[in-house]
């Protein structure tokens, strides 16, 4: 396979409907979700020019975008959870007191 | 060839979804529309199977149809099952590009790790199917949909008008590219500092998980 311009298509499309989802679906857990898959797409990428110019820093900030996503999902999870506890629902509308 | 039998199955997942969109009840001739759809495409493309590439776009093709069923159905439950099998199309995506440490630790840490917390949480919280789509969600929806065209509009324009390719020789090739033994040896040396850092932001995370799941917040 010489050429990665497949993987940056498939990449692109992939964080288009992460990106689409997060504006879309009104489930916390859902919403996470997506953003997990965004942060897939953009690995895709990193791995791809990686492959391209034969050089590994990509694959290190693959590593550490992974690390981040990790953390990500834990602390987010947590907050699933707190708000599921006081307010009985994961729907990102009842959780609106700090919005404007 | 690659890039055109995809987008033919780009194709048909959009009349999927415009079936399943039009008749939520009727999952079963959505899936009959996608897959007469997807073997028409492919007898139509007899020659290609014994290629890498063939198999390369049906990879991208399941990654593409899991995140759009991530997307659209309803229950939460699904949509965690359907984010591992995206999960695993990006690991194959690794092998296929020679990063063969990449695709052990998205297995291990994120289809393990990672997915293992949602499917948890979400068995916790014992989530009903919501409306998922077809409610909820008002104008920001249409808007949200018109504005990802756009996105992906734009990233296939910076695609399409890529700057000049990095030179490389065949000669200069590392077989060491892609190994946990240089990934490693970059990790200790230049990239040591944010190494210990993303040490710091996983104890961070911990406390941080803990502090906001205990049983009582105020």
């Amino acid at each position: 396979m010489k050429s990665v311009e497949f993987f940056l298509l498939v990449a692109a499309l992939l964080f288009t409907i992460g990106c689409v989802g997060v504006l879309v679906r009104r489930n916390a857990i859902v919403i996470l979700m997506c953003i997990e898959l965004m942060l897939n797409a953009v690995n895709l990428t990193f791995a791809a020019f990686a492959h391209e110019s034969q050089s590994m820093a990509g694959h290190v900030f693959v590593f550490f975008v992974m690390t981040v996503a990790a953390a990500e999902a834990a602390v987010g999870l947590a907050i699933v959870i707190a708000l599921f506890r006081r307010r009985r629902t994961t729907d990102v509308d009842d959780a609106s007191l700090m919005r404007w | 060839m690659v890039v055109r039998l995809l987008l033919g199955l780009i194709f048909v997942l959009v009349a999927f979804a415009v079936v399943r969109a039009l008749a939520p009840a009727r999952a079963a001739l959505a899936g009959i529309v996608l897959g007469a759809g997807a073997v028409v495409l492919v007898a139509l493309n007899r020659q290609a199977i014994t290629s890498v590439e063939f198999w390369a776009g049906l990879v991208g093709f399941a990654a593409i149809l899991s995140a759009l069923m991530i997307v659209i159905h309803p229950n939460p439950m699904v949509s965690v099952l359907f984010l591992i099998v995206n999960l695993f199309s990006v690991a194959l995506f690794y092998l296929i590009l020679n990063a063969q440490f990449l695709a052990a630790i998205q297995v291990i840490v994120y289809a393990g790790a990672i997915m293992v917390l949602f499917l948890f949480v979400v068995m916790l919280l014992n989530l009903k199917a919501e409306e998922g789509l077809r409610g909820g969600g008002g104008p920001q929806r249409y808007g949200a949909v018109i504005l990802g065209g756009l996105f992906a509009g734009l990233m296939f324009h910076a695609l399409r008008n890529r700057g000049p390719r990095p030179y490389f020789e065949p000669g200069s090739f590392d077989s060491g590219f892609g190994t946990a033994r240089e990934l490693g040896r970059l990790l200790f040396t230049r990239y040591l500092f944010a190494f210990e850092a993303a040490s710091l932001l996983l104890i961070a995370a911990m406390i941080g998980a803990v502090v906001l799941a205990k049983r009582r917040l105020r």
